[in-house]
């Protein structure tokens, strides 16, 4: 009795995230029935999905829960990849019309949106491994970012990030990740780096 | 006063930080304040929709398993934080700064200044 009742208090207060993460993945074999998925994945929090074209999930790719609903749209024709292990935070907004790949284990922070085509400028975006895209950036269309690149808070990416390259600002420009990162562990608290 | 009629406010500490937010403060909807030690906002300040607040980077490029130190982030008196401003960790706005809209800044900032741009630039200086 005091076994069963030490179980019901485990999975009510969800210490490890176990129930959170049995759940998002129930979620996500509902969400995603039919397309092309990996196992392991999660989709944690609200999600819109408007899936005409064909959609490609590795494993293990997170959608993290917040206050926004994370929206993915693949038009008809269009084409969207998710490599494994990679991490999508709230209220991201990535549209495919012809083709948008993002690498494995890259992090997508909150609010960021990632769309190849707005009307006026269209091409693929491909986006490789390793890419950290913080808060609220944006990506243009026909944009390439190399592997082990940072995209800084707020940014608006009009041109390719080469790899291991930090890109920041409106329009962004890019510096090597060498002379951007002053965030290290155990190192001085980042007063003047520049990602989120 | 915060008003999420038009979308979400997010105000999120975690175990052992604080969010200190003073009175006659604004926060406009999708304003989005995370803080992993501590987030002080000064009598009266505005935060416009869909601004971000954030003490903690939460990753580094190198490894994805680790956490940044965080840094605290102070918000002056009467200051005001555009839409979709982002402040980061580090920030120390003075009384009376204007942040534009979608500017982003890891500085301390002195009192009275309007910043624009991204990268930010200051526009103005307003004598107290």
């Amino acid at each position: 009795m005091a076994r069963l009742r030490r179980l019901v208090h485990l999975l009510r207060t969800d210490p490890t995230g176990f129930r959170e993460g049995a759940i998002g993945r129930a979620r996500a074999r509902l969400l995603f029935r039919g397309h092309d998925v990996g196992p392991g994945i999660a989709v944690l929090g609200a999600m819109h999905l408007s899936i005409d074209g064909q959609l490609r999930l590795g494993a293990r790719v997170i959608f993290l829960r917040g206050v926004i609903p994370t929206d993915l749209v693949v038009h008809s024709g269009g084409k969207m990849e998710i490599g494994e292990n990679t991490l999508v935070n709230y209220g991201c907004s990535i549209e495919a019309t012809q083709e948008v790949r993002l690498g494995a284990r890259c992090m997508l922070a909150s609010l960021v949106r990632i769309a190849d085509s707005d009307g006026r400028r269209s091409g693929p975006v491909i986006i490789g491994d390793d890419v950290w895209i913080a808060h609220g950036a944006f990506i243009a269309p026909g944009v390439r970012i190399g592997n082990g690149a940072v995209v800084a808070a707020g940014s608006v990416v009009m041109d390719d990030v080469p790899a291991g390259t930090m890109a920041m600002g409106n329009p962004a420009r890019t510096m090597p990740l060498s002379m951007a990162a002053p965030t290290r562990v155990g190192g001085p608290a980042a007063a003047d780096s520049d990602t989120g | 006063m915060l008003d999420a009629s038009r979308a979400p406010i997010e105000l999120h500490a975690e175990a052992g930080a604080e969010i200190v937010i003073g009175d006659d403060v604004r926060i406009e909807g999708g304003a989005s304040l995370e803080a992993v030690k501590s987030i002080i906002v000064g009598r009266g300040a505005r935060l416009r929709a869909w601004c971000k607040v954030i003490d903690n980077h939460f990753h580094i490029p190198s490894d994805r398993t680790a956490r940044p130190p965080s840094a605290p982030v102070v918000i002056g008196e009467e200051a005001d934080v555009g839409e979709r401003a982002i402040v980061l960790p580090g920030a120390q706005l003075g009384p009376g700064v204007w942040l534009d809209a979608g500017v982003v800044i890891a500085r301390r900032v002195p009192a009275g200044m309007l910043l624009a741009g991204s990268p930010p630039r200051i526009v103005k200086r307003v004598l107290a």
